[in-house]
C-alpha cells in the first residue's frame, strides 16, 4: 500500500514537472546589498551545513565534472573567457559562492543550471570546494597589459592587502577570495560589479573602498593582482 | 586506441570471463549472461544482439555504461523518459532484468559511428572541445571526456548515431526530455542548430578517429 501510493506521488511528481515547467526553473532571486539590512556573510543554513561536512576531495572530483567544461579539469578556467581559475581557491570562498549562487544572493543565470541544489547536493559542494582547493594554481593566466602596475600596486596596498593580504592570499576563515594570478579579465569584472552594486553578495567593506576608484583604476590593480605570485598560496 | 583495447578486454571478460568477472558484476549488480537472454527476447529486433544497431535514430548500445543504461531503463518503466517505441518494449522487462541487461549491452564492443557530413566536423570539435563562452554552452568533454567517453554519472557518446543524438537535443530543447537534472535542457537550449548539428557528427566521428589512429 505504501508503495502503491509512492508511486501515486512521484507519478503526480512527474505530471506536476511537465505541465509546470519545459525547463529547469531558472535561478532563485534572495535578497542582496540593494535590500535594507544587508549583512555580509550572514549565517545560513546551507552554508553551515556544507561547512560543518566533513569533505571528501576524491568524491568532489567526481563531482566537480560538471563544472569541468567551463573551469577546466585542471581548475585553471579562461580568462578568455571570464571563467575564474578555482584551483588553489579557499574551500570557505568556494564555498560562499557556490551556495550564494544556489540561493540567488550572486546573481548568475549561466552557472546556475549546473551547480543548482537538484545537480550538486550541499555535502558535494564542499566536496568540491575540497578537491579544488587543493590543487595546484596553473602556472599561466591572463594578464593585463602592464602599462599601470605602479598604480595598481599603489591602490592594492592602499585598500586591498588589509583584508586580501599583502601577497593577495586571502583568508580562508574571513571567506576573503585569494586574488593574486586570477585572470585579470575575472578580477576587473567582478571589481566593477561590487563597485557598482551588481555583485549582490559583495562585502559593504569592500563597496566602500572601491566606490572612488576609475575603470582605470580597477584595471590597474587588477593588472596588479593577476601578477602577485603563485607561491602567495597559504599552507 | 586505449580505448579499443579496453574495449576489447571488457568484450573477452563478457564472453569468457565468469569467473574473473564478479567485481564488475557487483558493481552493476548484473549479469551479462542473464543479460543476453532477456536482450535477445525483448531488445535485439531495435538495438541488435551487439548493441550496434544501424537502424536510423536508434541509440547504440554497445560499451554504454552499466549505470546508464540502468538509469534509462527505470525512467521509461516510471514514465521519466518516454518514446513512443520503447513504450511499446519497456514493460516486458521487469526491474529485477534491468540491471542484467545494462550489463550485457555495456559489456559489449562499440563500432565506430557513422559521419554524414564531415564538413562541420571542425566546428563541432570547437563546441566540443570548448563549448561557447558567450552563450553559456560547457564543453561537452567536461562531463562526457575528451574521447566521448563518458563516466558513471555521464553517458558515453563517441560513435553514437547522429540522428538519435539529434532527435535527442531536440527532446531536451522542448522540453520533452526532462531525466537530466536540467543540465541537458540547459545546454541544447543554449545551442544554436548548427552547433548541434556539428556536435552530432563530431560525436560521431570520435570512433572513426580513434580507428583510423590504428
Amino acid at each position: 500500500m505504501m508503495t502503491r501510493l509512492a508511486c501515486l506521488g512521484s507519478l503526480a511528481l512527474v505530471l506536476v514537472a511537465d505541465i509546470a515547467s519545459a525547463s529547469p526553473p531558472a535561478q532563485p532571486y534572495a535578497p542582496g546589498i540593494e535590500s535594507p539590512g544587508y549583512v555580509w556573510n550572514a549565517p545560513n543554513e546551507e552554508q553551515m551545513i556544507a561547512l560543518a561536512h566533513r569533505a571528501d576531495p576524491a568524491n568532489g572530483e567526481e563531482a566537480y565534472a560538471v563544472c569541468r567544461g567551463c573551469h577546466q579539469a585542471d581548475g585553471s578556467g579562461r580568462g578568455d573567457a571570464i571563467y575564474p581559475q578555482l584551483a588553489g581557491q579557499h574551500a570557505s570562498v568556494l564555498i560562499k559562492q557556490m551556495v550564494d549562487v544556489r540561493a540567488g544572493r550572486r546573481d548568475n543565470p549561466k552557472m546556475h543550471p549546473f551547480v543548482a541544489e537538484w545537480v550538486v547536493s550541499s555535502e558535494e559542494v564542499a566536496d568540491i570546494a575540497a578537491y579544488l582547493s587543493q590543487l595546484p594554481i596553473p602556472p599561466t593566466n591572463l594578464k593585463g597589459d602592464g602599462t599601470a602596475l605602479a598604480r595598481g600596486q599603489a591602490l592594492y596596498e592602499k585598500d586591498c592587502a588589509a583584508c586580501h593580504g599583502a601577497q593577495g592570499e586571502g583568508d580562508g576563515a574571513e571567506f576573503y577570495p585569494r586574488v593574486a594570478h586570477q585572470h585579470v579579465s575575472y578580477l576587473d569584472r567582478e571589481s566593477k560589479l561590487i563597485r557598482d552594486g551588481g555583485r549582490r553578495n559583495a562585502n559593504p567593506e569592500m563597496v566602500k573602498a572601491i566606490k572612488g576608484y576609475s575603470d582605470a583604476d580597477i584595471a590597474a590593480v587588477s593588472d596588479y593582482m593577476s601578477r602577485l605570485p603563485v607561491e602567495s598560496r597559504p599552507e | 586506441m586505449r580505448l579499443l583495447a579496453i574495449q576489447s578486454l571488457v568484450g573477452v571478460a563478457g564472453c569468457v570471463g565468469v569467473l574473473s568477472a564478479p567485481a564488475l558484476w557487483a558493481q552493476t549488480k548484473g549479469d551479462p549472461e542473464i543479460g543476453a537472454g532477456i536482450a535477445a527476447r525483448v531488445c535485439v529486433a531495435c538495438h541488435a544482439e551487439d548493441g550496434t544497431s544501424p537502424m536510423p535514430n536508434t541509440p547504440r548500445l554497445a560499451s554504454q555504461h552499466a549505470t546508464y543504461l540502468v538509469k534509462q531503463m527505470k525512467d521509461y518503466r516510471a514514465g521519466r523518459r518516454t518514446s513512443e517505441v520503447m513504450g511499446n518494449y519497456i514493460g516486458g522487462l521487469s526491474e529485477e532484468e534491468i540491471p542484467h541487461v545494462a550489463a550485457y549491452y555495456a559489456a559489449q564492443e562499440a563500432i565506430p559511428g557513422v559521419v554524414t557530413d564531415p564538413s562541420v566536423l571542425k566546428l563541432g570539435r570547437r563546441v566540443y572541445v570548448d563549448g561557447n563562452p558567450g552563450s553559456g554552452i560547457p564543453a561537452c568533454s567536461g562531463c562526457h571526456g575528451d574521447e566521448g567517453e563518458g563516466t558513471r554519472r555521464f553517458p558515453r557518446l563517441a560513435g553514437q548515431d547522429v540522428g538519435y543524438t539529434l532527435e535527442q537535443m531536440r527532446l531536451y530543447a522542448a522540453g520533452e526530455r526532462t531525466n537530466d537534472r536540467g543540465l541537458m535542457q540547459t545546454v541544447a537550449d543554449r545551442m544554436s542548430e548548427a552547433e548541434t548539428l556539428a556536435v552530432a557528427q563530431y560525436i560521431a566521428s570520435l570512433m572513426v578517429l580513434d580507428a583510423e589512429e590504428e
